[in-house]
């Protein structure tokens, strides 16, 4: 059965984080298929554990199905998008595949964060958006004050806003019929040539690089020589389909569908998430508007857990390898780099898009890798204006010029919206200056909730400031946030010296005004993970080699077992021979013996 | 512990009659481990069960049961050592049997000529006359009694009910039954004791039995599994802080040489060689000796490549059980077999302990053999390079300051055998 242009339509559901997107996008199946209870039961879109696990959506896919409207069928082409804050790009790349969105907010939560967000990255690519006020059936659910919410926060007209409850299924009959409704088709095609848009892409064991895209102009068709207009490659193509939501081959996909293409693709880096495709021998002359290129902000390196070894890698250095490689295939967003590090052995310097990304592609590494890992503290990535006038990046704080050679220091700045309940402002707003906030916005959600807008450094958020945004508000301050640039700081590396030597493992950039005070709980860090020697022990730390700070492990007075008798002796001897272990696995710094908790201490992430 | 692994070592039950029959040399010293108690100590980590009464007989029907068949591996018995638990918890007719059950077993000739030494642990309140009369017609000739301390304060800290005074009055009952041979234990670096307090408990100790010839002084250990470990972790209390711990240790070593009574090893005290614990010096020797009584460890050599460890099943029943099913072999754990760089790393850790240290000749030349006598040469240079050791004499000993430090050179010198 062929579906006319004009009834197909396009969307994705965007949302806060557990206002309900994927519940809403279950029951959207349900209620076009024949998806039983118990697949539903199983967030259908969601086919990683981890993402079921933790309940958010990391990786976009694409599903057709069908809904009857005023007596026609019509193609509805539903683009799953993640709903975190670390994943504004690939919802922005699903949404440039859209002509509407769907937006779902908690009628017990209001309008939060991702919410504005995600809605104006819909503005800003002239989608049309239904709003959605979710969760009728809660009994503290305010649909009508949510409702005033989006209005007056986004200037979404909500004449035309759905109220439902993807759990009863209330409303989600007029939530279809509305898409059909209000929802436009695609649009006219502008060329005869093909041009289909790559909006996404993931690596299958069994059929290589499966690709999603969104064909504009034309048709593809199975035996079709493609080339990829960016990248300049060309494949033939094996197999067209697309996830009704299981898999179903087709022949072809004409202009306004939405689909996947098998085209005995190799690796995700034949591939540019943004690209179009054309015909090899009849092209397109312009490529369709693409996408930026995710940008890796977060850094933090990656070693084995049992350590990556003095002498050699070992077998835990291929293990994390493999998995490293293996990840990569399926998250083009993620960058690594061999590294070694004096204190934690050989590992992976790695970059992400954010915070939660890295934790999402640690637990993966560990899940689907079966590698135990240990992760240093994330840093960002900095910029350094050389005095000879060169820029360069620097991700990690041990490669920073010497301070003569370094004309200036830049940080990324981000852009962060936090909505809070009216009483926690006067905090927030005192924890977003503690962290070198600029005030930028204040405006009302409702009589109870504002959202704030701050320029900060990015390098003050990835620590806790998340954390504690949720301990000031109870949980109910939600925040997002959006790189604007780079700026110069005031910013100075702080060496950490033990017995007079510096270890360049646990170097840190910071900012001038707060470097003592983050040195100072370095030094108590260590203190406490540096076990007592027979001599003295100072650390200390360094500015441009001036000492700022000092702290002293005592020498040890004894180390003696008082007992020792005939039944002790096997216990006794296999103590010692433990420690004598632990001894061959410190790291001998200025005659001192560091263990790896010490480095742990204080490269782990959190307290 | 449990039932379960005693009887699943090797996937088989093993007992010590796989181990004695091997041909090692045969054993001089005898330990007994009854392990009555009327409360268990939460410092304590020795096998105890708290006793109703109930099970002395069967116990000691199957200790000497044990007895009868560990004495096939003895020579003429120089040392036994009875331990606890509380020995002084076993009613005296069950001790009669049992004294009469070792002089019939083993050649006691040398311990009831005065040549030998038989020590029983003493608990202050369960010492009685009758008890230490009883023991002396067995051949029993030193005791030693767990004081552990004499302010009653502390003694709460470590969940010990006696009252003080009962140490004087047992240590008196004692020398009164003829036991010439009387040694005290005390515990330092308790919870909240000052370095004033300890010297008060020295000087009480000091004058408690003039004829007091042994003295063990413990700071206080923290043992994995004890109810004290548990608290300490709970945050419960303090841990006495280092440097506390040190000069109470040093203070000991000052005040009990000034009383005449020497170090001879980190925590045992002696008027003269005559004054020290033939037993321990065994086991800091390194000799062979049997073991009796559930949770009891032996040890006996077999030739330059070290010798067998092993110990019993630390259960009243299961031991009981096995010793019964077996004809007197204990079912046993923690079975070790020769090794020579284990039986080298043992003699260095043990050995370092004591004042007359290791013969250096003798140890460098086994660690030449296990091709490591350059880098025990090198180790035993750096130890005497922080003054933790001296070379004197053909031997390698501890300086005062290596006393405080002697797990440190041990596991350097242990660490050279690779």
């Amino acid at each position: 059965m062929t579906i006319p242009i004009e009834n197909i339509r396009n969307f994705s559901i965007i949302a806060h984080i557990d206002h309900g997107k994927s519940t809403l996008a279950d029951r959207l199946l349900q209620s076009t298929l024949a998806v039983s209870e118990r697949e539903a039961r199983e967030q259908l879109l969601d086919s990683m554990d981890l993402e079921r696990e933790r309940g958010i959506t990391i990786k976009a896919s694409a599903v057709t199905v069908e809904h009857q409207f005023e007596g026609k069928m019509f193609m509805l082409n539903f683009i799953d998008t993640p709903g975190h804050v670390d994943f504004t790009y690939e919802v922005s790349r699903a949404l440039t595949a859209c002509e509407g969105a769907v937006l779902v907010v908690d009628s017990t939560q209001g309008v939060e964060a991702q919410t504005v967000a995600n809605a104006y990255l819909a503005i800003e690519q002239d989608l049309e958006i239904i709003p959605v006020v979710n969760k009728l059936d809660l009994p503290s659910a305010q649909p009508e004050e949510v409702a005033l919410e989006i209005e007056q926060v986004l200037g979404i007209n909500t004449d035309d806003c759905i109220f439902c409850s993807a759990k009863t299924g209330e409303g989600i009959t007029e939530l279809l019929d509305g898409i059909c409704r209000l929802l436009p088709p695609p649009r006219e095609q502008v060329t005869d040539k093909t041009r289909a848009l790559i909006f996404d892409s993931i690596y299958d064991d069994y059929r290589g690089v499966v690709v999603f895209v969104r064909v504009f102009d034309g048709r593809l068709t199975v035996g079709d020589k493609i080339r990829m207009m960016g990248i300049g490659r060309t494949f033939t193509i094996t197999e067209l389909g697309k996830h009704r939501p299981k898999r179903e081959k087709v022949k072809s996909l004409g202009a306004g569908e939405t689909g996947y293409v098998v085209a005995a693709i190799k690796t995700l880096k034949d591939v540019r998430v943004g690209d179009t495709i054309t015909i090899d021998h009849s092209p397109a002359e312009e490529a369709l508007p693409g996408y930026e290129e995710p940008r890796q902000m977060v850094f933090c390196d990656f070693y084995p857990s049992s350590g990556g070894g003095e002498g050699g890698k070992g077998a835990e250095f291929d293990t994390l390898r493999d998995a490293v490689e293996r990840l990569s295939l399926n998250d083009a967003s993620f960058t690594f780099a061999p590294v070694h590090s004096d204190a934690l052995g050989f590992g992976f310097r790695c970059g992400f898009l954010g915070l939660l990304h890295m934790e999402i592609v640690q637990e993966r590494l560990e899940r689907e890798g079966g590698v135990e890992i240990i992760q240093t503290a994330p840093t960002v990535s900095y910029q350094v204006k050389r005095t000879n006038g060169d820029i360069i990046d620097v991700t990690n704080p041990a490669d920073l010029p010497d301070a003569g050679e370094i004309d200036e220091l830049r940080e990324p700045i981000v852009k962060v919206e936090i909505v809070v309940p009216m009483e926690y402002i006067g905090d927030i707003m005192g924890l977003c200056g503690d962290r070198r906030g600029i005030y930028k916005s204040q405006m009302f959600v409702s009589e109870t909730r504002q959202i704030l807008t701050y320029e900060m450094p990015l390098a003050e958020i990835i620590y806790d400031f998340y954390d504690k945004l949720k301990s000031i508000t109870r949980g109910y301050g939600t925040m997002d946030y959006e790189m604007i640039g780079f700026h110069a700081d005031r910013l100075v590396r702080l060496d950490i010296l033990v017995n007079g030597v510096s270890v360049e493992a646990l170097c840190l950039i910071a900012h001038r005004d707060t470097a003592e005070k983050r040195g100072r709980a370095i030094l108590t860090k260590l203190r406490k993970a540096i076990p007592r020697h027979q001599f003295e022990v100072p650390l200390q730390i360094a500015i441009g080699g001036k000492i700022i700070a000092r702290e002293t492990i005592k020498a040890m007075r004894k180390n003696v077992t008082a007992k020792c008798y005939g039944g002790d002796v096997s216990r006794k001897r296999k103590l010692l021979e433990k420690q004598k272990k632990g001894k061959k696995r410190m790291k001998n710094i200025g005659s001192v013996e560091v263990p790896q908790e010490a480095f742990l201490a204080v490269l782990e992430q959190g307290e | 512990m449990d039932e379960r692994i005693a009887l699943t070592v090797s996937g088989q039950e093993q007992t010590a009659a796989g181990v004695l029959d091997v041909g090692g040399e045969l054993a001089r010293s005898l330990y007994v481990h009854v392990p009555f108690c009327f409360h268990k100590c939460h410092y304590c980590d020795f096998y105890s069960v708290v006793d109703s009464g109930d099970r002395q007989g069967e116990f000691t029907d199957r200790l000497i049961e044990e007895l009868r068949f560990v004495s096939r591996f003895a020579a003429p018995l120089e040392t036994v050592f009875v331990g606890g638990g509380t020995p002084t918890l076993l009613g005296v007719a069950h001790w009669r049997r049992l004294l009469v059950a070792l002089g019939e077993c083993f050649d006691c000739s040398l311990i009831l000529s005065g040549d030998g030494e038989f020590t029983v642990e003493c608990n202050p309140e369960t010492a009685s006359a009758e008890l230490m009369d009883a023991l002396v017609a067995g051949g029993v000739n030193r005791v030693s009694v767990g004081a552990q301390s004499f302010d009653e304060r502390h003694l709460k800290t470590l969940e010990r009910w006696h009252d003080p005074a009962s140490v004087g009055r047992a240590l008196g009952i004692c020398a009164a039954a003829g036991i010439g041979r009387r040694s005290l234990d005390l515990i330092y670096a308790i919870p909240g004791q000052t370095l004033g307090e300890w010297e008060e408990d020295l000087e009480i100790a000091l004058s408690v039995d003039s004829g007091l010839e042994h003295m063990s002084c413990y700071a206080l250990t923290y043992e994995a599994g004890t109810a004290m470990t548990a608290r300490f972790e709970r945050g419960e209390f303090e841990s006495a802080p280092e440097e506390l711990e040190a000069a109470m240790y040093r203070r000991t070593v000052e005040r009990l040489g000034e009383a005449g009574l020497a170090r001879y090893e980190v925590s045992n005290f002696a008027r003269g060689d005559a004054g020290r614990s033939r037993h321990n010096l065994a086991y800091w020797r390194n000799a062979s000796w049997l073991a009796a009584g559930p949770a009891a460890a032996g040890h006996v050599r077999a030739g330059a490549s070290g010798g067998w460890r092993w110990k019993n099943v630390p259960n009243v029943r299961v031991w009981m059980a096995g010793v019964a099913a077996s004809g007197g072999a204990s079912p046993v754990i923690d079975v070790e077999g020769p090794d020579r760089a284990r039986a080298l790393c043992e003699r260095i850790m043990m050995g370092i302990r004591i004042d007359e240290g290791l013969e250096f000749e003798g140890f460098l030349e086994e660690a030449g053999r296990l091709g490591v006598g350059a880098a025990m040469a090198a180790a035993v240079e750096e130890q005497v390079g922080l003054g933790l050791v001296v070379v004197e004499g053909g031997r390698v000993r501890l300086t005062d300051e290596g006393f405080l430090f002697a797990d440190g050179v041990a596991g350097a010198l242990m660490g050279a055998v690779g």
